[in-house]
């Protein structure tokens, strides 16, 4: 079990090596850089030079990459091009705004998720079962900025004024209502279809039906035998369905004008920040790796035959 | 001696239209406050009349921003920058709302017969901030600053003529301006927001200026705080106590903010919305005829363009109000093929281009293009209406016999030279500038986007150098006109139409007036503003 999470690691961050280089190469293959985008109209040769001198950009694109790896390896992100900040400094509250709107959206979907696909389960093929697969199916289908810029239409301002379709700097906690249930919308329905399916295999299977023939109550039956043996692969599209969280936040936070990384993610590509835009790509894809690191070990935790192997 | 350029016109913006300036300030009146949430008496339901009411927190979303935000006083890039120099910082000159120049730190400027010595004389009693005396010497490290060599500025390519090492103080609000060459725009250029005055020793990460507001605040990305500078010249100005810059860079949030009134105000609502306010009694839209064109850009110097009346004739084929109408909805006034609508020279009496079918179809069998003519149009989503604009030109080309194939571009990376720019046929956008500082910006031969490639017309390049070194402004108008006759006959841009720009704010805000600049909320005129309290 250790020697896998170690390898799983290392694997982990290769990965992150591969990402890091793809996105490089990358930004290297668009037209123009970053000294010409933060100019803009006003780039006339001689601020140009200046500018791409104090960005270093002369230097060949492979020592460019080799610095910054340097920098990585010290735990150093660089410095931001269009800000001359350390890119560190520059993502701590960004990075918090995020994280605190990815949790809200797992901790509102992911129970309500579940409760509705086990319920589904138990209630195959009547009504409440055929809504929730419709409801998930409709959900799952339309892009998550469009459920966004739906729900403002039908509970902000413009349609039922319930909540604020806009973050405010001073605004109260229910300007958070939308953004979270828009990416709650946005994850739940894989999550309800897996709990449903799974579900249903369990309590199908031979040790859920002896249960039964020997009397137990449905409760015990339900949280004793049938929840267990369900949670491994449900587990895996929870994780699946989070680690998608740290990119869909990214339209998200445009949407809403959210301070988080997603509107930095953005801005960055748009100046051509390198420094910015591979430390947020890569902090997105390290949430990837180890959400779905940890699906795994808990995948393998749930099933007894792994958790005894000597491995 | 010419002392200040003195519009001898003053004009008022001609051409009227289906929507007057006066609509701006009317459509707060005709709105009756009933339903407005902080009601104000009747008396003040639009934004401009009634006694102003000190203090308030002044809330404004601003198109725009993000990481590479700057406080720094001369390095202004994107609408949010540009909206907080214009808070925190002051020019000597400035452009009043109708796009005349008026001294604003300066109390006088005069320059010498051929305009290579200027003579700036500061107003008594200015302060900084942080309560030190705007002097003489503050104007000067301002200006080195500005034209630093090894770092210049924005407003460098503006202050070209000026000599770096001769400016000389002359005693504590006189300097002495001495100019390698005449330089007749130097109020213009004195005017421009990023060339404003900042004292000795400026810090840009801890900003002080002499503007009405100071820093408190500042978050890059995302918004910053300002408060009353108790020591502001202009007598009981500001009136609101603080000001915050919130950064918007997508539309539909911004007027979402405005909508549930979480900021009460906003620039530049896209033209596609403007009905979505209109219909809230609560909001006041204004709405500002600007000197901001979108032309269309031949290349002189390339077929099919080289040929002038292919030129001629593409100039016929715009249909211009139906392109205002689909293009900006609507909200734009019509163009003649000339820039430079502010400026006392604009030539009102060259007779208005219409389409004229016929006569284009005429001029391009002349030129050898009898049996049909392709063009690609490269466009790009630059501002707003550029692209729906190239869309419609596309059409009624079509019914002359012209085929547009259209190329978009990626907006930052429109003028890049890796894309082709400056393309055959292209499109742009520029701000209100008066006519030579534009001709330097974009006509003239090596002119940082001389789109045309215009400038090699001797004649033409003779009179705008007469131009610059005639300081008499009704002596130099003159010379000017007759430059913009050739460029109006011959030259290479299709200039057909100003763009309206529509700012919107709640019926509390008051005394916010149009301005011809470009620069939305006229030219982001804080100062003036004032809320029901």
């Amino acid at each position: 079990m250790t020697r896998l999470i170690v390898v799983r690691l290392l694997f982990g961050a290769l990965t992150l090596w591969a990402v890091s280089l793809v996105v490089f190469a990358a930004t290297q293959a668009l037209p123009g850089d970053a000294a010409q985008l933060i100019l803009g109209r006003d780039a006339t040769p001689e601020r140009l030079a200046v500018l791409r001198e104090q960005l270093n950009l002369g230097e060949p694109v492979a020592v460019q990459y080799l610095h910054w790896l340097q920098g990585i390896a010290q735990g150093d992100l660089g410095t931001s091009f269009s800000n001359r900040q350390p890119v560190a400094d520059y993502l701590a509250a960004p990075v918090r705004s995020s994280l605190t709107l990815m949790g809200l959206s797992a901790l509102v979907a992911t129970p309500i998720a579940l409760a509705v696909g086990a319920f589904s389960a138990l209630r195959r093929d009547r009504a409440f079962d055929h809504s929730s697969s419709m409801g998930t199916l409709i959900v799952a289908s339309i892009p998550e900025f469009v459920v966004g810029i739906l729900l403002i239409l039908l509970l902000g301002p413009g349609g039922l004024d319930l909540f604020p379709s806009v973050y405010a700097r001073e605004g109260g906690p229910d300007q958070w209502i939308l953004p979270v249930l828009t990416l709650a919308l946005a994850v739940a329905p894989p999550i309800v279809r897996m709990m449903r399916a799974t579900m249903i295999e369990v309590l199908e299977s031979e040790y859920v039906q002896q249960a039964r023939l020997k009397g137990m109550s449905e409760r015990l039956v339900l949280w004793r035998h049938a929840a267990p043996n369900a949670i491994g692969p449900v587990a895996q599209v929870v994780a699946l369905q989070l680690a998608w969280l740290a990119g869909g936040v990214v339209a998200i936070e445009y949407l809403f004008n959210f301070p988080g990384v997603g509107k930095v993610l953005m801005d960055a590509i748009e100046n051509r920040d390198v420094p910015l835009i591979q430390a947020v790509v890569l902090l997105i894809a390290g949430i990837y790796i180890l959400v779905n690191l940890v699906a795994d070990v808990i995948g393998l935790a749930a099933n007894p035959k792994v958790r005894v192997a000597n491995r | 001696m010419p002392s200040l350029p003195e519009d001898p016109t003053a004009r008022v913006l001609g051409v009227p239209s289906r929507r007057s300036l006066l609509k701006a300030s009317a459509a707060g009146a005709a709105v009756t406050p009933v339903l407005a949430a902080c009601g104000g008496d009747e008396e003040t339901a639009s934004s401009g009349d009634g006694e102003p009411q000190r203090g308030g927190h002044l809330r404004v979303g601003v198109a725009g921003g993000g990481a590479s935000d700057t406080l720094d006083a001369h390095e202004p890039t994107d609408n949010v920058d540009i909206a907080r120099n214009y808070a925190l910082y002051a020019s000597l000159m400035r452009y009043s709302n109708d796009g005349t120049l008026e001294p604003y730190l300066a109390e006088s400027l005069e320059s010498n017969d051929d305009g290579t010595e200027w003579t700036l004389v500061l107003k008594e009693g200015l302060t900084f901030h942080d309560e030190s005396p705007v002097t003489a010497d503050s104007v000067v490290f301002s200006l080195r600053r500005i034209l630093d060599p090894d770092d210049p500025r924005r407003g460098a390519g503006d202050l070209e003529g000026v000599d770096y090492e001769a400016l000389e103080v002359v005693d504590d609000r006189t300097v002495v301006i001495h100019c390698t060459e005449p330089m007749v725009t130097l109020p213009e250029a004195l005017a421009e927001y990023y060339n404003c005055v900042v004292p000795e020793g400026y810090d840009p990460d801890e900003p002080v200026g002499c503007g009405p507001f100071r820093l408190t605040e500042f978050e890059v990305g995302q918004y910053s705080l300002m408060a009353r500078h108790e020591g502001y010249h202009e007598e009981g100005l500001p009136y609101v106590d603080e000001l915050e810059i919130i950064d918007f860079p997508e539309d539909d949030a911004r007027v979402n903010a405005l909508s549930s009134q979480n900021v009460d105000v906003i620039s530049q609502v896209p033209h596609a919305q403007v009905a979505i306010i209109e219909g809230d009694p609560s909001l006041s839209i204004m709405e500002s005829e600007t000197g901001m064109w979108l032309p269309f850009t031949m290349r002189v110097d390339q077929a099919p363009f080289d040929d002038v009346r292919v030129r001629q004739a593409f100039r016929l084929i715009v249909d211009r109000q139906q392109m205002i109408d689909q293009a900006l909805s609507g909200y734009g006034q019509i163009g003649n093929d000339m820039y430079a609508r502010m400026d006392p020279s604009y030539p009102e009496d060259f007779e208005q281009r219409d389409q004229d079918l016929d006569e284009a179809r005429r001029l391009l069998d002349e030129a050898g293009h009898g049996d049909g003519l392709e063009v690609e149009l490269v466009t790009g989503d630059i501002s707003a209406g550029v692209v729906a604009a190239a869309e419609v030109f596309k059409e009624q080309a079509a019914a002359a016999g012209v085929t547009v194939i259209l190329r978009r571009v990626n907006p930052s990376d429109y003028w890049n030279p890796e894309e082709g720019f400056p393309y055959t046929f292209g499109q742009d956008f520029w701000s209100a500038r008066n006519y030579i500082t534009q001709t330097a910006q974009g006509s003239v031969v090596g002119a940082p986007y001389n789109e045309t490639m215009w400038g090699e017309d001797e004649e033409w390049v003779e009179l705008i150098d007469q131009a610059r070194s005639t300081a008499d402004v009704e002596e130099r108008n003159e010379i000017i006109r007759q430059a913009q006759r050739i460029e109006y006959e011959e030259g290479g841009y299709i200039v057909w139409g100003f763009v309206n720009l529509i700012d919107a704010h709640t019926t509390r805000v008051h005394g916010l007036e149009p301005a011809v600049s470009g620069h939305p909320l006229g030219s982001y005129a804080f100062h003036q503003v004032w809320m029901d309290q």
